[in-house]
């Protein structure tokens, strides 16, 4: 193992840094990190500038192996990893997308602004805790059958907008709809459908959250607009994944790659990059399955929105208005097209910790947004900023994705040692913030000091030009699953 | 002897495990495991009735099985709401086992693990008679 250290680093500006091919001999690409120089210091610390190595080996991966500056280490490559594949020669990696996938945030927006609802703050949040169970103890109380299950693979959120939950603008706001075609859900094995079945709206645990906060700045008036988004205005943030479902694809699909990586001739650094042709059978299976899961993720997203409009309804007496800005992946693996050495190119783009962040005119983008761009949802730490940024053209250099939060710098032992869930709360409080959460433990392992300022990993995707700044979000009410 | 320890990383879990035998290190991962899920035990039920669960499997290395192994009782723990504390193995080879695992039902879980990962998985014979081996959970 080489060691790595910053004179191995090619400085192309101030936000964007470079290992070249050259510096070891099984890079198929340059590798590239996204970072302010106290960033790519931080990153030297731990391993993830070794895996975004390991990351460039990858049969098939075009122009470079990047990750953003949110990045930490993680298994195979690490948390904020963007690789874009060849489809007609390269290959498809589980390893690369995470066993959490469609890991994503979505964003509500109400008609409220922060003096109008501050009187039912409390109230708000204990509601939406006892709504939206972690899923770790019960789940929730309806078990889907197999066939409903199925039905959520296939369609996603369609299916349940044809049920009666939600409204239309649930699916349209919504990256590809809530459901991706290429679904199949005789691709997904029973174990992963079975995970499923009670867990559909559960929020689960680690640094999944959701989050009442406040429009407390803006800095794009125009694109603000667009959005629907006011000064001191309430919104709902959602972060979570497709939960044990989606872990189990994950899994399924790495115990079937294994044995087949000598069967196809192909190297890799480590088990956990588990990968096969794109074009092969179990490449497609996977793919397919991974939509699955996607949808999955999407329905859950859709069905948190709506218990937390049960909630609302219930604290404040009448149905609210509370509108979907976006829902976005952070953990996927999409089909694209890009201009590769001068010829457009379909690759297949591995985000891991990693949003996709698509530029003006782009017909993927919902329609009322495709002026100004893709929303972009970034959220900070537990009781820190979060962020509502706009895809831009200059983002083709890291295949439209941007950051995908503050990323962590301590373990989540060492923040256990350092800081007790206690004191955690005592600093949220002490700042007006409402906390609901089950684990003392759980909080302190999120306690802001493990991550990296969230304000700066956004100046840089800002300045770096990947994405803009439109609004910064504050916390006033913390929710992490009962 | 140590069952197991955590190691320090960044965002998920790390444990070295160890065994006086490759039984007996499959069987602390399995501890290890489990009890990294922090179970909170329902009182009406009776601490002593346990259910036994099988598993049946192969693959193609020691490291391997262990995954696979561990993501079995992962599954079963989850979508059972069960702790395994004891297990018997009918058969154990490099690629195959058969155990019954005897689980204890649980209220909930107070930690999730994701999965098992096969990241920089080794399974190694120490001098001082020992098995060990090193593995990273998705948290």
């Amino acid at each position: 193992m080489n060691e790595i250290r910053k004179e191995n680093f090619i400085k192309i500006n101030d936000y964007l840094w470079e290992i070249p091919k050259s510096f070891r001999f099984d890079m198929r690409v340059p590798a590239r990190i996204y970072a302010s120089e106290e960033i790519l210091n931080q990153c030297l610390y731990d391993e993830s500038i070794f895996q975004l190595i390991n990351g460039t080996t990858l049969p098939g991966i075009v122009n470079y192996g990047i990750a953003m500056p949110d990045c930490h280490e993680g298994y195979s490559v690490p948390i904020g990893f963007v690789g874009a594949i060849k489809t007609s020669e390269g290959v498809i990696s589980p390893g690369a997308c995470g066993f959490d996938i469609n890991c994503g945030m979505r964003l509500l927006k109400s008609e409220y602004t922060e003096e109008e609802i501050k009187p039912y703050l409390e109230k708000l949040a204990t509601e939406i805790q006892n709504q939206v169970p972690s899923g770790l103890g019960r789940g929730r109380k309806t078990k889907l059958s197999f066939k409903e299950i199925d039905r959520v693979l296939q369609e996603g959120t369609h299916i349940l907008r044809k049920r009666g939950f939600g409204e239309d603008k649930d699916v349209e706001n919504c990256e590809a709809s809530g459901k991706l075609d290429w679904a199949d859900a005789l691709t997904v094995s029973q174990y992963a459908k079975n995970r499923g079945r009670d867990q559909l709206g559960t929020l689960g645990s680690g640094n999944h959250f959701l989050e009442i906060q406040k429009v407390a700045e803006i800095f794009d008036e125009k694109t603000a607009e667009v959005f629907g988004l006011f000064k001191n205005q309430i919104v709902i943030m959602i972060h979570t994944g497709s939960r044990g479902l989606g872990h189990q694809v994950c899994s399924d699909y790495l115990k079937i790659m294994i044995p087949l990586i000598k069967k196809y001739g192909i190297e890799v650094p480590d088990r956990e990059f588990a990968c096969v042709p794109f074009n092969s059978p179990a490449g497609q299976r996977y793919f397919s399955a991974m939509a699955s899961a996607a949808n999955y993720a999407w329905a859950n997203r859709y069905m948190i929105a709506h218990y937390i409009r049960e909630s609302w309804k219930k604290v404040l007496g009448r149905k609210e208005n509370l509108e979907l800005l976006y829902d976005v992946a952070h953990n996927i693996i999409k089909k694209e097209r890009y201009e590769i050495n001068g010829k457009e190119t379909e690759v297949i783009v591995h985000r891991k910790g990693a949003t996709r962040a698509f530029p003006p005119g782009l017909m993927e983008i919902p329609k009322k947004y495709r002026e100004v761009g893709q929303p972009v949802l970034i959220p900070g730490s537990m009781g820190t900023a979060s962020y509502v940024l706009v895809g831009t053209k200059k983002g083709e250099s890291s295949f439209y994705s941007t950051c995908h939060g503050a990323g962590r710098t301590m373990s989540r032992h060492a923040a256990i040692r350092k800081i007790s869930g206690q004191e955690v709360i005592k600093n949220l409080e002490s700042k007006g913030i409402v906390i609901k959460c089950w684990s003392l433990k759980g909080i302190a392992e999120e306690a802001p000091m493990s991550y990296k300022n969230i304000d700066n990993v956004v100046d840089v995707v800002d300045k770096a030009g990947l994405s803009k700044k439109v609004v910064k979000l504050l916390p006033l009410a913390v929710i992490k699953g009962e | 002897m140590k069952k197991y320890e955590i190691l320090d990383h960044k965002a998920d879990l790390k444990i070295r495990v160890f065994g006086k035998t490759k039984k007996e290190l499959f069987f602390n991962a399995l501890l290890a495991m489990v009890e990294n899920l922090e179970p909170e035990y329902s009182s009406s039920e009776n601490p002593k009735k346990m259910k036994a669960r099988k598993i049946n499997l192969k693959s193609e290395s020691l490291e391997t099985l262990l995954v696979e192994f561990l993501s079995e009782v992962l599954y079963l723990s989850q979508v059972n709401k069960e702790i395994y504390l004891k297990a018997r193995f009918d058969k154990f080879t490099d690629n195959e086992i058969e155990a019954q695992i005897f689980g204890k039902k649980v209220k909930r879980f107070n930690k999730d693990i994701k999965a098992v990962t096969y990241h920089n998985l080794n399974i190694f014979f120490r001098e001082n008679g020992q098995w060990e081996a090193t593995i990273l959970f998705d948290i």
